[in-house]
């Protein structure tokens, strides 16, 4: 229990505040923070538990909200359907790349993560009969739970609280069961976790499709809220970057980590934002040295994330 | 009725063969020891019976079974584990945690898994340290580590490589006893050891190998007696 109280204040504290919290904006920043924590946890079942740092998530979130837009624009179906789709294709996407990270290791995974997500960018911003090309193409708002057009963002909380919570329970899981213990042993040294009878390979493999098949799932809400899709954003690599550095700076490998690196990076990002753009356009690009240097800093002294910190800080009184 | 089948192995790499038509067996109940020089060919017999290279020719059996060809962890599902000689502790893991992925290739419950890493580290002599970060631990102690690691699989047969190297000499006789006592359970080993006052006080039977080639197999007296075992370690001056 006492394990877990962190994960049950913060997640009761998400499930509560539509309750007393108002300003549209609050919501706003609450609905991104759970998006972006949920997205930050699914790549973390494949960068931290699995340790395949992968720099290409973008494309699994850009899948997820491209099949969850174009089924309502091209098909008029419910984005519900587009959501399990666009996790189908993120699956069989992050199995080809968990069959890449069984041949490249290391910097050449990345590399290749990255590749994937730059040729659906690539994909998605030519194939202009479908995709509308690189204008983007925004989703039709249609009122209705089954069509996801949904105007109070209460119930948005609400929502994308349901994934985050499944997102969680994944990782904790990941922290506790056979395969956990399994999956932490071929992160630490894959020779020595297959010469102990570990099926290595196939739990990578796994661990990535399921880690892509997750952040579609928030891609495609994403899409839905936001109500327009981009596909420079949606494959961009910044949009990778954001997913690993909140879950690195919460903590690589930890449950809740992801959601606190997602709730200190999105407000941080959001008040330098308001803070340095009055003072003049050349400066709000600022929060990406801060960024980096948060980075560098989390890196050097607490390489467990914020989440590594806490045990520790609070192992010591 | 012999349980590890070594027929004609031979693995190349590029121009070198660093295993030529290797064929020997081991007894269930055997006790084997494998010398031979640097570059002899050790590790790499070790590698293809675990699976980690697949032989160029030749075939390996457990039981009847063909070991040749499967994946290390098939392998080591049907009852071959292994040591390192360049130790491979889960660092990151407590002592337990390591035994513990051992444990569970042959059972699904974790709760099961950690009472079977605690008893396997009570029988290496490790238990006190269960709780404590393999990364802690001492050589000697990791020795012991990777030994109740590989015996948590519930092996038919393992294999040590190397498990007195590197250890500081007052931790090699603890070692030693632990092998004899393991055997004496009924384990089957085959060990590579390059101490010969180690592999003749252990092992009941010996293999050398010498650039690739199996040159001898009996009892120990008869191999370090034997002169191209002699000849190979020491040179064609001390064989007259």
């Amino acid at each position: 229990m006492k394990t877990y109280a962190g994960a049950i204040a913060f997640f009761a504290a998400a499930a509560l505040a539509p309750f007393v919290v108002t300003d549209a904006f609050l919501l706003d920043s609450l609905i991104l923070v759970l998006i972006w924590g949920s997205a930050a946890g699914a790549w973390n079942i494949a960068g931290g538990y699995a340790g395949q740092i992968s720099l290409g998530h973008s494309a699994f979130f850009g899948l997820g909200a491209y099949a969850a837009a174009l089924c309502g624009v091209r098909w008029n179906i419910s984005p519900w359907w587009g959501l399990l789709i666009g996790a189908g294709l993120a699956s069989a996407a992050g199995s080809v790349i968990g069959f890449l990270s069984n041949r490249l290791r290391g910097p050449y995974f990345v590399i290749a993560t990255i590749a994937v997500s730059q040729v659906l960018l690539l994909g998605a911003a030519r194939w202009r009969g479908f995709t509308a090309g690189s204008e983007g193409i925004p989703v039709p708002f249609r009122p209705g739970f089954w069509t996801l057009g949904i105007a109070d963002k209460r119930i948005w909380v609400w929502i994308v609280l349901v994934l985050a919570l499944v997102i969680y329970l994944v990782q904790v899981y990941l922290e506790r069961s056979r395969r956990g213990f399994q999956l932490a042993a071929v992160r630490e040294d894959e020779d020595a976790a297959l010469s102990l009878g570990v099926a290595a390979r196939r739990l990578k493999v796994v661990a990535i499709a399921a880690s892509a098949a997750f952040t579609a799932m928030c891609g495609a809400f994403w899409a839905q809220y936001v109500g327009f899709v981009d596909p420079l954003y949606v494959f961009s690599v910044d949009l990778s970057v954001r997913f690993s550095l909140a879950a690195i700076i919460g903590g690589l490998g930890t449950a809740l980590g992801p959601f606190l690196g997602s709730l200190l990076v999105t407000t941080v990002e959001t008040w330098l934002r308001a803070e340095l753009g009055g003072l003049g356009s050349h400066l709000i690009g600022l929060y990406l040295v801060i960024y980096g240097i948060a980075l560098i800093v989390m890196v050097r002294y607490a390489p467990q994330g914020l989440v590594g910190a806490m045990r520790g800080w609070l192992r010591t009184r | 009725m012999s349980l590890l089948t070594v027929r004609g192995v031979t693995k190349r790499f590029g121009g070198i063969t660093a295993n030529r038509g290797i064929s020997f067996n081991v007894a269930a109940g055997e006790l084997v020891g494998i010398i031979g020089p640097n570059g002899a060919g050790k590790s790499t017999l070790f590698e293809c019976i675990s699976g980690f290279y697949a032989p160029d020719e030749g075939e390996v059996e457990l039981d009847g079974t063909r070991l040749t060809r499967l994946s290390p962890d098939n392998v080591c599902r049907r009852g071959v584990a292994r040591t390192f000689q360049k130790l491979r502790p889960f660092q990151g893991m407590t002592v337990a945690e390591n035994v513990m992925v051992g444990a569970l290739t042959r059972t699904r419950e974790v709760r099961h898994a950690r009472e079977q890493a605690h008893e396997w580290l009570r029988r290496v002599g490790l238990l006190e340290k269960a709780n404590a970060h393999a990364r802690t631990l001492s050589t000697g102690q990791r020795k012991r580590l990777e030994l109740a690691r590989a015996l948590a699989t519930q092996p038919r047969l393992v294999l040590l490589d190397e498990v007195t190297g590197g250890v500081d000499q007052r931790s090699i006789p603890g070692l030693i006893e632990l092998v004899r006592e393991l055997h004496a359970g009924g384990l089957t080993l085959l060990m590579i050891e390059h101490n010969m006052r180690v592999v003749t006080a252990v092992a009941q039977r010996i293999l050398a190998l010498h650039m690739g080639e199996l040159i001898a197999d009996g009892p120990p007296e008869a191999v370090a007696r034997d002169h191209k075992v002699v000849e190979a370690y020491l040179g064609q001056a001390y064989t007259a």
